[in-house]
């Protein structure tokens, strides 16, 4: 479908399809690259037209991802109202003329843009994807539209868990929490007013304002050592009620440093870091990305374990302090999961489990997935309103 | 103006195989003079397109590595302290102003040019290599998004130095960390994954000339298997090349459980990996070309370290 004549409006309006259904960051310096780019490939060959433009407007990896399918949709794809009767309609409209070339010829409905479609179809290929011709602008608008009701994203903006705003006790909390990991100095040395070291270079430096006599001698100091949070967030049907709070935490933790990754899971495992840091600075506080991982039952073992292939090597160090935030009910094998815990207790300075239901009375934790991982579990604790949060900034040990 | 046809066949000459959007990615960020950003998981060959960029464009290749604590003066210029030092002494005796003795110890010659300002002094556009940025922290990708977006440097004693020609900059990521928004927007993205089995046979044979046909196949085939397992440490095609060149030394011209077993050194770099590999050892007997009982006797049989990945059984 392609919603205008000429190739600038062609790729304005895909650059909007792709910047509301998938949430690109298009803005118009990318697009005055996009047509720069099509200036220099050759535009009868698609597969160049397509590496070219996901070359200038994906950002990221999953932009690059999901670029295809928007592109196959924009470009190569028929209109989405497709009838019987206006496939009944296409041998009379094949034979009446040329396939829609035409410029010069009459303003055609949408009958004319499906007949398109089914004659690349036929064709078994289709017309170069940026051939201009002459369709209807406000259909091309309403196809474009309807499109949105399918958008990846749009549907289940319903479920997205929403994160109330972080209020400064929140943050306050979060710095309490940040200043009781001890870590002692790093290794490396750092200019500084007042230190431990002579700094030999920067006094040489100095004394060149001095007509080359030393006079104010220069130090360096070890700065200290920052902790990393890793946030891991259980994003089940069961802790959908809990979840925002876990997620209002690590909100608050990337306010008080930026040393935070935030992680959900359920069936699979999400990075949301830049989703949480975007909502600390009070920029969005719904989770758009995550609604697709959000609800069904938790495989924590296997999320874990992935965690720990994918990101173990690169977040995990004695500096690190882990925090899991789910109910413990585990669908998956307690085998994996204890196993998993095993290693995460190994490579991190602490692993505090955060069990919403702790705060029910009489809750022991005896549920399967919870007794496994009890055991390599430093600190056991629930924060489901701010005073839990700031017992938990308290109570935190590392080793 | 190069068109990706021609970028591609001169990869190829100099044994790299791309394929058309990695080529098409190339040829736009040189036509547009923009910074081509390329992620991916290690070991795909990411800092070597740069190389060979510069092999193929007949030009310098200056590399920036970045490392955590990287600051914008190692990036771009130092003073040599020592020197000025030295110079300023020495120029004590002699009659000249203090004007003069300024002017002497704040000349070029006391200038260390670091890649930065090297990149931009170059008389003909160079390929500037900016790898694993993802390694610097947040404040020097500031930093480098100023000097990307205006090509000048200013140094207070000598004055603003522009570029003569822009660079045609290559920066790579392992993902170690999220780049920001802003450095990304100024940068063509191209994600490079691991290369499909074909493309592997290519590269092995372009790269190896001697490698038998046989040998090339099987090595693709087994890597791909080992890319689908669980890895801790993925191999990728730096270690397809270790691997083919070792058992080219060792004189064989196919694999088998052996010589799998002897070379694997090349390929798995944790411990861990070893009891994975063992663990799926029935996948990989097909690339191996032996039927999956006869793999009972040896192999890594290994059932559990506790964890600690110190202790092992016995391998037979």
């Amino acid at each position: 479908m392609y919603p205008f004549g000429a190739l600038p409006e062609n790729l304005v309006s895909f650059c909007a399809l792709l910047r509301r259904d998938y949430g690109f960051r298009i803005g118009a310096g990318e697009m005055l690259d996009a047509a720069r780019a099509l200036d220099i490939v050759d535009l009868s060959d698609q597969h160049a037209v397509r590496s070219a433009l996901r070359t200038v407007l994906a950002g990221t990896r999953d932009d690059a991802a999901m670029f295809d399918g928007a592109f196959n949709r924009f470009f190569l794809s028929r209109p989405p109202t497709l009838d019987h009767d206006r496939r009944a309609a296409l041998p009379h409209e094949r034979d009446s003329g040329p396939s829609g070339e035409g410029e010069e010829g009459p303003r055609r409905g949408r009958t004319t843009e499906a007949t398109v479609a089914e004659i690349e179809e036929i064709r078994g290929e289709g017309l170069g994807p940026m051939t201009p011709f002459d369709a209807n602008e406000e259909e091309g608008q309403a196809a474009t539209v309807a499109g949105a009701s399918y958008s990846p994203l749009g549907v289940e903006n319903s479920e997205a868990p929403e994160v109330s705003e972080v209020n400064d006790e929140w943050v306050a909390a979060a710095r309490v929490l940040v200043r009781r990991v001890q870590l002692g100095p790093s290794r490396k040395w750092r200019a500084a007013p007042r230190g431990r070291r002579f700094d030999l270079r920067r006094t040489l430096r100095a004394s060149l304002q001095t007509g080359g006599e030393p006079l104010t001698p220069r130090w360096m100091t070890r700065p200290k050592r920052q902790p990393r949070f890793v946030v891991l967030v259980d994003g089940s049907r069961s802790m959908s009620q809990y979840a925002p709070t876990a997620l209002k935490l690590a909100s608050a933790l990337a306010r008080a440093t930026s040393r935070v990754e935030v992680f959900t899971f359920s069936t699979g495992l999400r990075r949301v870091t830049t989703d949480v840091q975007r909502a600390s600075t009070g920029k969005t506080h719904r989770f758009h990305d995550l609604a697709s991982a959000w609800g069904g039952g938790t495989t924590i073992g296997a999320c874990l374990t992935e965690f720990l292939r994918r990101f173990g090597a690169r977040l995990l160090a004695r500096s690190a302090v882990v925090i899991v935030a789910s109910d413990g009910l585990d669908v998956g094998g307690s085998d994996t999961l204890r196993a998993a815990m095993q290693t995460l207790r190994r490579r991190s300075g602490a692993v505090v489990w955060l069990n919403p239901l702790l705060d029910t009375p009489g809750y022991e934790p005896t549920a399967r997935g919870m007794s496994t991982a009890k055991p390599f579990v430093t600190t056991f604790s629930s924060v489901n309103d701010l005073a839990g949060f700031v017992r938990l900034s308290r109570t935190l040990r590392v080793r | 103006m190069m068109d990706a046809i021609t970028i591609r066949a001169r990869f190829r000459d100099r044994g790299f195989i791309i394929d058309d959007a990695f080529a098409t990615a190339l040829q736009i960020a040189l036509a547009l003079e923009k910074p081509l950003l390329i992620e991916g998981p290690a070991g795909v060959g990411k800092t070597e397109t740069a190389k060979v960029l510069a092999d193929t464009l007949e030009t310098r290749l200056i590399r920036l590595q970045c490392y955590e604590g990287l600051d914008a003066m190692t990036a771009l210029y130092e003073w040599n302290y020592p020197h000025q030092m030295l110079r300023a002494r020495l120029s004590e005796i002699e009659d000249a102003s203090i004007e003069e003795r300024e002017a002497q110890i704040f000349s070029e010659r006391f200038l260390l040019k670091r890649p930065l300002l090297e990149a931009i002094t170059e008389e003909r556009s160079p390929v500037l290599l900016i790898d694993e940025v993802d390694r610097a922290d947040e404040a020097f990708e500031a930093f480098l998004l100023e000097v990307l977006a205006e090509w000048q440097v200013t140094i207070p004693e000598l004055g603003t130095i522009y570029a003569k020609h822009k660079p045609r900059v290559i920066i790579t990521s392992n993902r170690t960390r999220e780049l920001s928004d802003a450095l990304r927007r100024r940068c063509l993205f191209l994600w490079l994954p691991y290369p499909t089995l074909d493309q592997e046979i290519a590269i092995l044979k372009a790269r190896i000339p001697d490698l038998s046909e046989r040998l090339a196949k099987q090595i693709a085939d087994l890597m791909q298997t080992l890319r689908g397992l669980p890895l801790q440490k993925a191999p990728g095609v730096a270690e397809s090349l270790d691997w083919a060149r070792a058992l080219m030394n060792l004189h064989r011209d196919h694999l088998d459980r052996q010589a799998f077993e002897q070379t694997l050194g090349c390929v798995l770099k944790v411990h861990e990996d070893h009891a994975v590999v063992g663990a799926h050892a029935s996948e990989l007997a097909t690339g191996l070309g032996e039927s999956s009982e006869s793999l009972q006797s040896g192999g890594y049989s290994l059932d559990t370290d506790f964890g600690f990945g110190s202790v092992s059984k016995k391998s037979r």
